[in-house]
């Protein structure tokens, strides 16, 4: 009896722990590399990762691994990767706490980036702790230059971008309101 | 089947990352004085080092780690190109150790002297003698003093420095190509590959270049005299060259008579069997080999590298012992097998640690990810990168060649050119600033 328990729960530990423990772990951590321990970026230009949704996640990650979504760098790593690989990091990552690195602006950028992220409002929510759905990253307390550099990527014509809404809002910010929007978010708790 | 305790402890143990491994498990051999605790000696705290000591702490608190490091602050070489050309700072390049003696790390500042294979133990400058179950070496690499006639540890030291492995030598090397007058000549020697940092020299002349650009010093020269006929990322780089610095830079391919075997300080002459190099500032880069603890320990192979069982890490010439960084060869892609970077030091690190781990549990080695991203800057705003993905294949180390790749030369557009360019040149410091966090921090 008691060795059939034991069995019972081995098998239980196993099946409900390979999904995070193991090979996704080991392969979470060259993560950190770039997007710091446990998700938590301390580079300005390098996203945060852990606490984001989970389905955003993996729709970017299979989008840049299809090459239907431009970037600099992340498309030659991840053609390298599995779909079912990177499904298991999206997972991953997404249970992670997500840890606001708050940046605190000015008055005067807080209330111009205020005006300047009105229409990013609807699907980001007004200080980007609670966005729509489960498709749309947090923004609060996300790095402002990644922010920044994310949108730059939208203005140019040129990127495959497939989130066309989102191309058609940042094409519309005035460049100068760009960062503004950036900092905004940026220097928001939650 | 069934299970016995043990066993479903065991079980527990790799399955879960909460409870503490040593919890589960004695280590093999069970030397460990009895107090249950595996014993793991780290040599050298560079970005392979410092990286296994943290993950080692972070799979499990309870193992007993020291790390041995002749210096108490760590000097990145990673952007200390950027350093002599005045785009960073000295002070960015700075690590101290703190951070992994707050994560229980056993941080001793001394000079490991000689390791005992047999006796598993390391013996250290100071008279003390450290027992290992496992021992990390990441002893990242040494200077052949007797390749370049006439080119000396000395001369290094004083009046012609490599700056190659960064510290005094960096500002040293700075300060000279500060002293330069327009029109002069900087000329860079490239040793024959393996060496650190496959695109370092390269980004070396593009820096030196950009300063020359922005302080009116644009008649200057960079002449690299090559050993080798091609170079890491020379697309991308000869396309910066172009655009940014037309006719300043030239290179001599090792075929053309550009491989440094003499030097005479006196006329600040390098020559190869086919020409003689002048310049008013010689940076001579010579060939290096791993660290000579590893060379003395017999880890090495006739070309001074260490080899490694490409999956784990561990010496194929000694048991227990793991060598991770610059001093390995590794893979089997041609003349490198993989770069000797911090990225890759840093996922050789972590492949060596789970590893360490699963022996100490008894369990089977773990699928191994190895990973490298390099940037270089070839000017303000303007990056690019390599990156490199490694798959486990019957047994082997494979590099995918599907994947990874250096950023594209070309683009659709001007537009996205710029625009991929200024995303990688943010994306390095971004890059630098997290990998040094997760060696240090």
């Amino acid at each position: 009896m008691r060795s059939k328990l034991l069995i019972a729960l081995a098998t239980l530990g196993l099946a409900s722990l390979t999904a995070q423990a193991g090979p996704t772990e080991d392969l979470a951590r060259t993560c950190n590399a770039c997007h710091g321990l446990n998700g938590v970026s301390v580079g300005p230009s390098m996203p945060s990762i852990a606490g984001l949704p989970e389905k955003y996640l993996k729709s970017v990650l299979l989008q840049w691994k299809s090459g239907e979504r431009y970037s600099a760098t992340m498309g030659r790593h991840f053609t390298g990767y599995t779909e079912a690989e990177l499904a298991a990091l999206a997972t991953y990552f997404s249970k992670l706490p997500y840890v606001a690195v708050v940046q605190p602006a000015d008055a005067k950028v807080m209330a111009r980036g205020k005006e300047a992220t009105e229409r990013c409002e609807t699907c980001h929510g007004a200080t980007g702790g609670a966005p729509d759905d489960d498709e749309t990253p947090k923004l609060n307390g996300q790095w402002a230059q990644y922010m920044e550099l994310e949108m730059m990527k939208y203005r140019v014509e040129s990127t495959k971008m497939p989130h066309k809404k989102m191309r058609g809002n940042v094409k519309r910010l005035a460049e100068e309101d760009v960062p503004v929007a950036a900092q905004f978010y940026a220097a928001q708790p939650k | 089947m069934s299970f016995n305790r043990r066993e479903f402890l065991k079980t527990l143990g790799t399955t879960s990352v909460i409870v503490p491994l040593s919890a589960c498990a004695a280590p093999s051999g069970g030397k460990s004085g009895g107090s249950g605790k595996a014993r793991i000696v780290v040599v050298g705290g560079g970005f392979g080092g410092a990286t296994a000591a943290k993950y080692l702490k972070i799979a499990d608190a309870g193992l007993d780690v020291t790390l041995v490091e002749r210096n108490k602050q760590f000097v990145s070489c990673p952007l200390s190109n950027e350093v002599i050309s005045g785009h960073g700072k000295y002070e960015g390049l700075l690590a101290g150790y703190d951070g992994l003696m707050k994560r229980g790390v056993n941080v001793m500042f001394d000079d490991a002297v000689a390791v005992d294979p047999a006796g598993k133990s390391v013996k250290l400058k100071s008279g003390k003698t450290l027992k290992y179950d496992f021992l990390v070496l990441s002893p990242g690499i040494d200077f052949n003093w007797k390749a370049i006639d006439g080119y000396t540890e000395e001369l290094a030291n004083t009046t012609h420095p490599h700056a190659y492995k960064a510290g005094p030598q960096t500002l040293a090397l700075k300060k000279q190509v500060e002293s330069m007058k327009d029109g002069d000549v900087f000329l860079l020697s490239v040793p024959p590959g393996p060496f650190r940092c496959p695109p370092g020299p390269y980004e070396r002349a593009s820096q030196i270049a950009s300063y020359f650009k922005h302080h009116g010093k644009g008649k200057c020269k960079i002449l690299i005299a090559d050993a080798n006929d091609s170079f890491s990322k020379k697309g991308l780089f000869e396309q910066a060259w172009k655009m940014h610095y037309p006719g300043m830079i030239e290179w001599v391919a090792g075929a053309s008579g550009g491989k440094v075997v003499k030097f005479d300080a006196k006329s600040n002459t390098a020559s190869s069997d086919f020409n003689d190099f002048k310049g008013a500032v010689v940076n001579i880069i010579p060939p290096h080999h791993a660290g000579l603890i590893a060379m003395n320990t017999g880890l090495t192979n006739d070309k001074g590298w260490c080899t490694v069982d490409m999956l784990t890490m561990e010496s194929t010439k000694q048991k227990d012992i793991f060598v991770v960084g610059d001093s390995t060869i590794h893979g089997d892609l041609p003349v490198y097998g993989a770069p000797k970077s911090a990225h890759m030091a840093n996922t050789q690190a972590k492949v060596a640690v789970s590893n360490i781990l699963a022996r100490i549990n008894g369990q089977p080695s773990p699928e191994p990810f190895f990973v490298n991203t390099c940037y270089s800057i070839a000017e303000k705003d303007w990056g690019f990168s390599v990156v490199h993905i490694y798959r486990a294949k019957d047994g082997k180390l494979v590099y995918d060649t599907k994947a990874g790749g250096i950023s594209p030369v070309n683009m659709p557009d001007e537009a996205q050119l710029k625009l991929q360019r200024k995303l990688e040149s943010e994306y390095c410091i971004g890059w630098f600033k997290n990998i040094m966090a997760d060696a240090f921090a």
